[in-house]
């Protein structure tokens, strides 16, 4: 039977191993265990020695790489990195994820992209160890992991509220009885199966949460001690293969939509209307939190919700030239208009303005600042009507879409077309 | 009744009949820590910011201005007057008549009908509250045109917007339920959210049988057509009878599946979601006249004997009529 520290990095018996075994002055050398385990790892590949870690050091870079490979998918080849989800190498593995968030939460913000993905990556991580666990014990193993993260089978689901607050699970998706959320064996037999997928699905959730949060913490104690200099590298050489996945090339493919100014014919009617001025108690939240992810995002990366990778800000306009000299000047305007205007009301709302763009709470964004928050998406069809239904006037357009950055693309499509222009793709290109 | 209140009612309401015990203890005990707000004119709220130490200056205000509408904050602040130190807030349904999706009476403005319609519709969610998510300290005000669910309850208090965006989803149905698991054989398999007989689904089903049953037919649900509403009428009783399975198979999985996006969306419209996701929002203060009706917003002890038409009128509509 697998131990459940292969799962969860955060059981008492993980505690134990870290602290037993995580001498960080001899992550990097070689250990012979590691590599016996690796090779002896039905369905992994070993034409490529570099493709092997030999080390923690190593192991800790294939693990962010994994992620990020399988995000890409064209280069990804599942069987290089079969050892991850081999059991046999859960000592190593447990280390490995404490070295990580420590190197990560030193010398990154809880909110930058690197924490980000250090976060997901071990969500999918655990998400598929949980697949690959026995039939026969997978229910033990869930429930033994459920009480380490939990303490009970049927917790109160304000336990649960940080989760919601992120948004990793929707209240709708449990089963609730008074007040508990059911993830244990009371319920009726017929629904059994629906509560053994949602005990599933809980668990890389909890385990998400608890690494952000265990991020906060070393970001906290970084400011006060300096970390070990074998993270502070580590960090670095994370943040390298990082940022090589998120390399813009100059030269864009044929096809591809060339870069261009904002279009304000394709804006959706909830964006024309925002810029025309909006009336204080809606004014706040479509400025700050509508009108500035949509313009940022439909100005630099039209097709996040196509790729969904999470590039900042400066991963397009390096100089930060195009934030302050076009976004920022569109969104300032917009907040003139309204009734009253918004910064004569709410000076303050420039601080938020410049955090949803992912630079942190500052007057203006600064590349130092980059990744204190983060850069917001544009919030849903369904969030606006929940939200600001006063902006929300739907036109045909609106019917077929879930979010105005994806009306904003398709309207641009269809003038494209409408003009004869054939060399568009179908798609949001990256431009 | 329904009338607008004049001037000289308002005049005599504050003086004559209203009382400062008619606000109920959760609010009086924490007057100091609450953003107050009034409407002197019945253009909105816009004298906004007040603040009043005690009971003894919030009485005299009243007294002495007899405002058109009177409103205190959700939240409770350390400086209410700048809205800033934000401590709490509560968590709030706004059930309005007038704006049920599916209102059977078709008047202009609020009646007995849809005012009824609205209590139902409290009642329900106020089940929710307690049997789903087992909260507890929830107070229920009229509001003149309708109701506010207020929920006082320690552990909702400190929320966000996103909590409470998700709770009220859960407890009118906003999302359709999705619950699918693998089987043995690597399959994955769904079950319809009449089939699931606890929990978010059951919710979503009664909130959806709630609708079906009281449409009249003149309501647009997205990507229904006419004759597929008629179909719909035609068949509700075997929903009312809870024989969902054939009901799916007379009108075809797929125009089910339509008709089931189309309610949850229609369940969004049960409450004002805006009022529940907003942390300073300031509502209608309870013992206050609504002078667009000429009704008392009124503290309900006990829902199911109140009447508004009886227990929310005031004095001055009395001796007019």
């Amino acid at each position: 039977m697998i131990s459940t520290f292969f799962i969860n990095p955060f059981s008492q018996e993980a505690k134990q191993i870290v602290k037993a075994k995580g001498d960080l002055n001899k992550i990097i050398e070689e250990d012979e265990r590691l590599i016996n385990i690796i090779e002896y790892t039905s369905g992994q590949r070993l034409d490529d020695d570099s493709k092997i870690p030999g080390s923690l050091w190593e192991l800790s870079i294939k693990r962010i790489e994994w992620y990020l490979e399988k995000k890409g998918h064209r280069r990804y080849q599942p069987g290089y990195y079969r050892f991850l989800f081999n059991s046999q190498i859960a000592k190593f593995d447990v280390i490995t994820f404490h070295i990580l968030a420590q190197a990560i939460g030193a010398k990154f913000n809880p909110n930058s992209r690197e924490s980000r993905i250090f976060i997901e990556s071990e969500g999918e991580i655990v998400k598929e160890r949980l697949l690959r666990v026995e039939h026969q014990v997978r229910d033990d193993i869930i429930s033994k992991i459920l009480n380490e993260l939990l303490d009970s089978e049927k917790p109160h689901w304000i336990q649960l509220e940080k989760l919601l607050e992120n948004r990793r699970i929707k209240l709708t998706e449990l089963i609730l009885k008074d007040g508990k959320a059911i993830l244990d064996k009371s319920a009726p037999k017929r629904i059994q199966q629906i509560i053994n997928s949602i005990r599933e699905n809980i668990i890389p959730a909890l385990i998400m949460q608890k690494t952000q949060e265990y991020l906060y913490k070393v970001n906290e104690m970084a400011a006060k001690i300096e970390p070990h200099p074998i993270l502070v590298e580590l960090a670095n050489e994370i943040q390298k293969r990082i940022s090589r996945e998120f390399f813009i090339p100059k030269k864009t493919k044929p096809g591809t939509i060339k870069a261009s100014k904002l279009d304000f014919d394709a804006f959706p009617p909830c964006i024309k209307n925002t810029i025309k001025g909006v009336k204080a108690g809606n004014r706040n939240d479509a400025i700050v939190l509508l009108l500035t992810s949509f313009i940022s995002y439909a100005r630099l990366y039209p097709a996040v919700f196509k790729e969904r990778k999470p590039h900042k800000v400066s991963d397009f306009d390096p100089t930060l030239n195009i934030t302050l000299n076009e976004i920022l000047p569109l969104i300032y305007e917009a907040a003139d208009n309204c009734e009253p205007p918004l910064f004569q009301d709410d000076p303050q709302e420039k601080l938020n303005i410049t955090a949803k763009l992912g630079f942190g709470l500052h007057e203006t964004p600064r590349l130092e600042n980059e990744g204190e928050s983060k850069w917001y998406t544009p919030m849903s069809c369904e969030k606006i009507k929940i939200h600001l239904p006063i902006l929300c006037k739907p036109d045909n357009l609106c019917e077929k879409i879930q979010n105005p950055l994806t009306y904003y693309n398709r309207k641009r499509w269809q003038k494209r077309k409408e003009e004869g222009d054939r060399d568009i793709p179908r798609s949001n290109s990256r431009r | 009744m329904f009338q607008e209140a004049t001037a000289e009612d308002r005049r005599k309401y504050y003086t004559m009949e209203w009382k400062i015990e008619r606000i109920p203890d959760f609010i009086r005990e924490s007057i100091h820590l609450r953003e107050f707000g009034f409407d002197h004119t019945g253009q909105g709220p816009n004298d906004r910011y007040r603040f009043f130490r005690d009971e003894k200056f919030l009485t005299k205000f009243m007294k002495y201005r007899a405002p058109y509408a009177a409103y205190s904050s959700v939240a409770l602040y350390d400086r209410p007057w700048k809205r800033e130190g934000w401590r709490s807030s509560e968590l709030v349904f706004d059930v309005d008549a007038k704006d049920i999706p599916v209102r059977q009476c078709k008047c202009d403005n609020v009646c007995e009908k849809c005012l009824d319609q609205a209590k139902e519709i409290v009642a329900m969610i106020i089940d929710t509250l307690e049997d789903d998510l087992g909260l507890r300290e929830i107070h229920v005000i009229y509001s003149g045109r309708g109701y506010h669910i207020r929920v006082l309850d320690p552990i909702i208090l400190k929320s966000d917007s996103e909590v409470r965006s998700q709770i009220l989803k859960y407890v009118i149905g906003g999302d359709i339920p999705r619950f699918s698991y693998t089987d043995f054989e690597g399959r994955v398999r769904s079950l319809d959210h009449f089939m699931v007989p606890l929990g978010y689904p059951r919710v979503f089903t009664e909130r959806s049988r709630y609708i079906i049953l009281h449409l009249n037919g003149d309501e647009k649900i997205e990507d229904i057509t006419r004759q597929t509403m008629n179909k719909i009428l035609e068949y509700r009783d075997l929903i009312g009878a809870d024989r969902w399975g054939e009901f799916r198979d007379i009108i075809g999985p797929r125009v089910y599946e339509r008709l089931i996006k189309g309610i949850a969306k229609l369940n969004l419209q049960l409450v004002d979601a805006r009022v529940t996701v907003d942390l300073k929002r300031i509502l209608r203060l309870p013992s206050s006249l609504h002078s667009k009706v000429s009704m008392i917003c009124t503290h309900v002890e006990d829902l199911e004997s109140f009447d508004p038409l009886r227990d929310a009128v005031p004095d001055f509509v009395k001796e007019k009529s």
